[in-house]
Formats: C-alpha cells, sequence, structure tokens
C-alpha cells in the first residue's frame, strides 16, 4: 500500500512536484500517467527515499521512506530508466549480487532466479556477461532484478520499453500475477493499451500536481470522452502526453 | 526469506573484486608493477651501487698515447693502482670511438713534442680527453688529481735543482678526512629508490576506486544501488576495501619480488643493507597494510569529489605523484631521520624499510605513527566519501 499526501519537490528554481497526492492499493496495478517532465521520474525517486521530499507525507505500508529509507526500500522493487548493469559480471550474477543486498540466502537466490529466468525468458542470457546486450535484453535484467526478491510494492517506470512482443505479453502476465498474489503496483507508463489490459486504476499528474485518479472508466466517464488516451490528453490539457 | 547474512560491505567488496580481476587494465597494471618495476629498480640499483664502487682508483683505465716519452709519469700513474693501457697512435675520430666504448675513463694523448719541451723546462703538451656524459667524472678527477701531483713533484724537484726548496710551492697543507665512508653518497639516493617500492601502491587500486565510484555514477548504475536496502556507509566501505584489498596483494606481491632481488645485489659495499628475513618482510608488508587502507579511502573519496570520471582521472593522477615529493625532496635536502617524517605516509614506511633492512633498532613510536596516521586519515576520507553517497546531488547528479 502506497499512499502520498501533497508533496513537493524543487529542484533550484524548478518546482518538479508542485502537490501530488493518492493512494495505489494492494492487488492492485495503478497507471501513472503524465506528460514528459510531469514529475513522474521524480515521484518514483520520492517515493524510494533517493530523493527527499520538502513537504507532504509519505507511507509504504506504513514506513516513511525519509525515516526509514531502509525499511521502506525492502519493500520495493524500482525500475527507471537507468538499468545499472554491470558489464563484466553475467546475469546469474548480477542477480546474486542484488539479492544479497536484499538480504536473500543463497537457496532464495538459486530459487528466484530460475523462477525470473523462465518468467522473462533469460535463459540464453543467463551465463553472458551483459556486455553487448540489447536494449531489450538489457531492460529484461533489470525487470529480473526487480523482482527477484519479490518486493511487496513494485514501482516500474515505462518497463515494457524496448522489449519485443513475445516479452511484452510475459511482462504483463508476470505483473498480472503479482497484482493477483496482493502486490501493489505503480507503473509509469505511456502506452494506453497497457493501462487498459493491465491498470485498475490510473492517476494522471502535469506540473507536479495530481490532476485526477480512478479506474480508467471513471477518467472516461468524468471527461466524457469514450477514449482513454483522449480523456487523458484532456486532463493534461496538451497533446504531449502522445507525442512522447 | 530475509536472512541474517553476509555483512553488505563483504557483499559489495566481493563483487567490486571479482570485477576488477575480469579488466584486463587492471590486471596488466596488477602484473607490471609487481614483476616488472621491482625488476627496473633493481637494475637501477645495481648500475648505481656499479658507479657507487667504482669511485676508488682501482679499475681506473687510462689510455695514454706517447708514454714513451715520459716513463716516470706512467710509473707514478701505475704506482697510483691506474691501468695504463698504449692504444697505438689515434686520430681524433678514433679517440672519440674509444671514448665511446666506455672501457677507458679517459685518453690521455701527450704531444710529439712532450719530451722535447720537458727537456727544455717548458710546459710540456699534453692533452686529456674525455664524455663528461660517461658518467665517470671522478674517476676522471682522480686522474687529474695524479697529473697535478706528478707536475708539482717535477717542478719541486726542477727548484731543489736551483736551490730552492720546494716547500715555496706548498704554502698549504691540506689533509682530506671522509667521514662518509665506502658508499654513503649513494646510499641516500638508493633509499629513495626503496622509498619507490611504495609509490605502485598508488596505482594497484587506481582504475578499480574510480570505476566503482565515479564510474557507477557516471553510468547512473549508482542510483539502482542506492535504491536498495543498503546504507550509504556499506556501499562506501565495500568500494573502498576493495581497492586497498587490491593494493595490499599488490604490494605484498611486489616487496616479495624486490626482496628476492635486493638480496641478490650486493648492497652491503656500499653501505646499505639487505639484512631482511621473510618474518621481517611480512611485518614491513603489514605495516604498510594502513598506507594500503589509507590509499584506498583517498583515492574514493577524491572520485567521488569529482563532477565527472574525466576529472576523478586527473585528481588520482595528483594524488599519485604527491607521494614522490617526499621521497625526492628528502634526499635533495640532506634532513636525517626525524620522528615527524614517520607521520608522513609512504614516506614513514620507506624511512622503516631502510632501518628495518640495516637491522637498526626502532622504537614504538615510528610502528604507532607508520600505522596510526594513515588509519586516522582513511577514517576521515571514508567519512567524507559516506557523506558524499547520501548526498542526493551526489547520487542522482543534480
Amino acid at each position: 500500500m502506497i499512499e502520498v499526501t501533497n508533496i513537493h519537490k524543487r529542484f533550484g528554481a524548478v518546482q518538479a512536484l508542485a502537490g501530488v497526492g493518492f493512494a495505489a492499493a494492494d492487488g492492485k496495478a495503478t497507471a501513472l500517467l503524465g506528460p514528459n517532465g510531469a514529475g513522474k521520474t521524480t515521484l518514483m525517486r520520492t517515493l524510494v527515499g533517493l530523493l527527499a521530499r520538502d513537504r507532504g507525507t509519505v507511507s509504504i505500508d506504513g514506513i516513511d521512506p525519509a525515516v526509514d529509507p531502509l525499511g521502506a526500500r525492502r519493500n520495493i522493487g524500482l525500475l527507471t530508466d537507468q538499468f545499472g548493469l554491470y558489464e563484466r559480471l553475467s546475469t546469474r550474477e548480477y542477480l546474486r549480487y542484488f539479492g544479497r543486498i536484499n538480504g536473500m540466502d543463497q537457496a532464495a537466490i538459486v530459487r528466484r532466479t530460475g523462477e525470473v529466468t523462465e518468467l522473462l525468458g533469460l535463459e540464453d542470457i543467463l551465463d553472458r556477461p551483459c556486455r553487448g546486450f540489447s536494449q531489450g535484453q538489457r531492460i529484461k535484467v533489470a525487470l529480473a532484478r526487480t523482482l527477484l526478491h519479490r518486493p511487496r510494492n513494485l514501482l516500474l517506470d515505462e518497463p515494457t520499453r524496448g522489449l519485443d512482443v513475445m516479452s511484452t505479453r510475459a511482462l504483463r502476465r508476470a505483473l498480472a500475477a503479482l497484482r493477483a498474489e496482493g502486490c501493489c503496483i505503480i507503473l509509469a507508463t505511456h502506452v494506453m493499451q497497457e493501462v487498459t489490459q493491465l491498470c485498475d486504476d490510473v492517476i494522471v499528474i502535469a506540473k507536479g500536481q495530481t490532476v485526477a485518479q480512478g479506474s480508467p472508466q471513471e477518467l472516461c466517464r468524468q471527461t466524457g470522452i469514450a477514449s482513454l488516451e483522449d480523456a487523458f490528453v484532456h486532463l493534461v490539457g496538451t497533446e504531449e502526453g502522445i507525442a512522447a | 526469506m530475509r536472512v541474517k547474512n553476509l555483512p553488505l560491505w563483504i557483499v559489495v567488496m566481493t563483487k567490486e573484486f571479482t570485477e576488477a580481476l575480469r579488466d584486463k587494465r587492471t590486471l596488466g597494471m596488477l602484473l607490471m608493477l609487481t614483476l616488472v618495476y621491482p625488476a627496473v629498480i633493481g637494475l637501477i640499483l645495481h648500475n648505481m651501487i656499479d658507479r657507487g664502487t667504482r669511485t676508488g682508483k682501482a679499475g681506473i683505465a687510462l689510455a695514454v698515447i706517447g708514454g714513451a716519452q715520459a716513463p716516470t709519469l706512467l710509473a707514478q700513474l701505475r704506482e697510483k693502482s691506474v691501468k695504463v693501457v698504449d692504444p697505438g697512435p689515434l686520430d681524433e675520430a678514433d679517440i672519440q670511438a674509444l671514448l665511446r666504448e666506455k672501457k677507458v675513463v679517459g685518453v690521455l694523448r701527450l704531444d710529439p713534442e712532450f719530451g722535447h719541451y720537458y727537456a727544455e723546462v717548458r710546459p710540456a703538451p699534453l692533452a686529456l680527453w674525455f664524455d663528461s656524459s660517461a658518467g665517470s667524472r671522478e674517476q676522471r678527477l682522480e686522474v687529474e688529481s695524479i697529473l697535478r701531483d706528478y707536475a708539482n713533484g717535477v717542478a719541486g724537484a726542477r727548484l731543489e735543482a736551483h736551490g730552492v726548496s720546494p716547500a715555496v710551492l706548498s704554502p698549504l697543507r691540506l689533509e682530506r678526512y671522509d667521514t662518509a665512508g665506502g658508499g654513503a653518497g649513494s646510499s641516500g639516493r638508493i633509499g629513495t629508490m626503496l622509498g619507490m617500492f611504495f609509490v605502485p601502491v598508488f596505482l594497484f587500486g587506481l582504475s578499480m576506486a574510480i570505476d566503482s565510484t565515479a564510474g557507477e555514477r557516471e553510468r547512473r548504475s549508482l542510483e539502482v544501488l542506492m535504491a536498495q536496502p543498503m546504507r550509504a556507509r556499506e556501499l562506501v566501505v565495500g568500494k573502498w576495501l576493495a581497492a586497498s584489498a587490491l593494493a595490499a596483494i599488490g604490494l605484498a606481491l611486489e616487496l616479495s619480488v624486490a626482496h628476492a632481488i635486493l638480496s641478490a645485489l650486493p648492497l652491503e659495499e656500499i653501505g646499505l643493507s639487505w639484512r631482511l628475513g621473510l618474518p621481517m618482510l611480512a611485518v614491513v608488508i603489514a605495516a604498510a597494510l594502513p598506507l594500503c587502507l589509507f590509499v584506498g579511502a583517498l583515492q574514493v573519496a577524491m572520485a567521488m569529489n569529482s563532477k565527472t570520471f574525466k576529472e576523478a582521472q586527473a585528481s588520482a593522477t595528483l594524488v599519485t605523484v604527491l607521494p614522490m615529493v617526499p621521497l625526492l625532496a628528502i634526499p635533495m635536502l640532506d634532513l636525517s631521520t626525524q620522528p615527524w617524517m614517520y607521520a608522513v605516509p609512504v614516506l614513514s614506511n620507506q624511512t622503516m624499510l631502510q632501518s628495518v633492512a640495516s637491522h637498526q633498532a626502532l622504537g614504538a613510536l615510528p610502528w604507532v605513527l607508520t600505522c596510526a596516521v594513515p588509519l586516522l586519515l582513511a577514517w576521515a576520507a571514508v567519512a567524507f566519501a559516506a557523506r558524499r553517497m547520501r548526498s542526493e546531488q551526489y547520487v542522482m547528479g543534480i
């Protein structure tokens, strides 16, 4: 469960977040929609405690990341646009490294490595050094790292970018399964098909503020527009959301 | 799923170490500095010892052309242990070629009119050819001194023949007492060479220290790491200890190779000693471990204080040059060993190695200072690096 109330974050003259608030429930996938520069990535970094908020409150399963960042991070799997692979480590070694950092024992690491390998189709690159991986392979390894320790809360920033159709489908199936297991999933995406297929709830942010929150159907109803994409454009008041 | 596992700094250290050993640059540097570097220093030392032991008159070879005109001069040269060689008549080019071979310290050519002038009590012409770049200055000065003595002897005899005391020519009687002994003149320089064995400590873990901090930040993988349940201090300590461990392993290997080389060199002949057994060598290496920890911490801190990877490389190069300054400055300033020298990293290790190698007794203070000062500096550098790692401006590059 992730609850955010009126958080603000400023970088010098730039007000990146100017009053974002929402609640993302367990067992639900929540889409985070917003045009480029709306503050989605800043919001995710703030949720995990990488950035300190100027004001507002954040609760990750009841833990404030500003007070207990390690406690909050233990229950979070974060995937941003930075994959953080190491060229001289194989995929298996990379997963073992992050498994250990997340407090997993050797048996758990071996078991979960097998599971995420099967889930994301990593068999052919499991024992290859990450040097020379394609964009799709890189994001799959980063996703495997994010899911490895079975976090109760997932923050995924455009997780399907660069993935082929098969991997995208596999990931969507995996996310649906995690949601069914009670995971709280926040998914920043520009792919409306993903939102309608996968997400129970949608948060729309623009210029660092929450513009709307509700199910896709509620947003369509609220705007009086049948298409979610058109409803989103209407809510943010720009064509930029589609162009991104 | 969460169990009590390895401390996270060990997890980070192991990963950094694994990665570094797969990096060809790091491995190449390690091999070159542990094997080639001591061998090169050994060769330089060998040449220095060779020159140092040739400072006496023994072994001076001098080619003399037209020597038959001055048998007394030749006798005096031989009496002073100069090996006189008669190369036969040579022109200027032949003389230069002979000097290039470096088998003789100089060529003394007596003019064909030498005997005639000598008989007429006129200055007898002779020329000394030498190569000032050959590094045999002291031997040449010795030859010139013998020639001066010979000339004074002849002048004295001539004055006496005219009823004048030869003492007129010698208003002073200077006696020289050299207290330096055999090769003490070169021992200071050789001490510097011993200090140079500690300089690679600054290079062994350099690549790892920069790559695991400034490199990781530039590749943006630091953000991923810092989003994990791990304290900034654990991350910094892991990276610091990995770089320090590489420096320590490199130094241990390098000093072992150096020990084998120095044990084979005749250092005793020039007043320097390498009477170091393996247990004492282990003690010297152990006493250098705080230096390795300090260097690793300094490099990590310097790299983390840089805005870019390139800037980190430039800063680290500066740090590598710094320890050489006291090593070169102390012999130039001709300073004797002082207690404060043990408080200067690298200089302390050099001074200690020199003392231990010549079986000089060391009190507790040098050991304490050599170990405590680098540890204190390492702690300060790690604290600084951990503070940087906690900063969102640093991790996120904002």
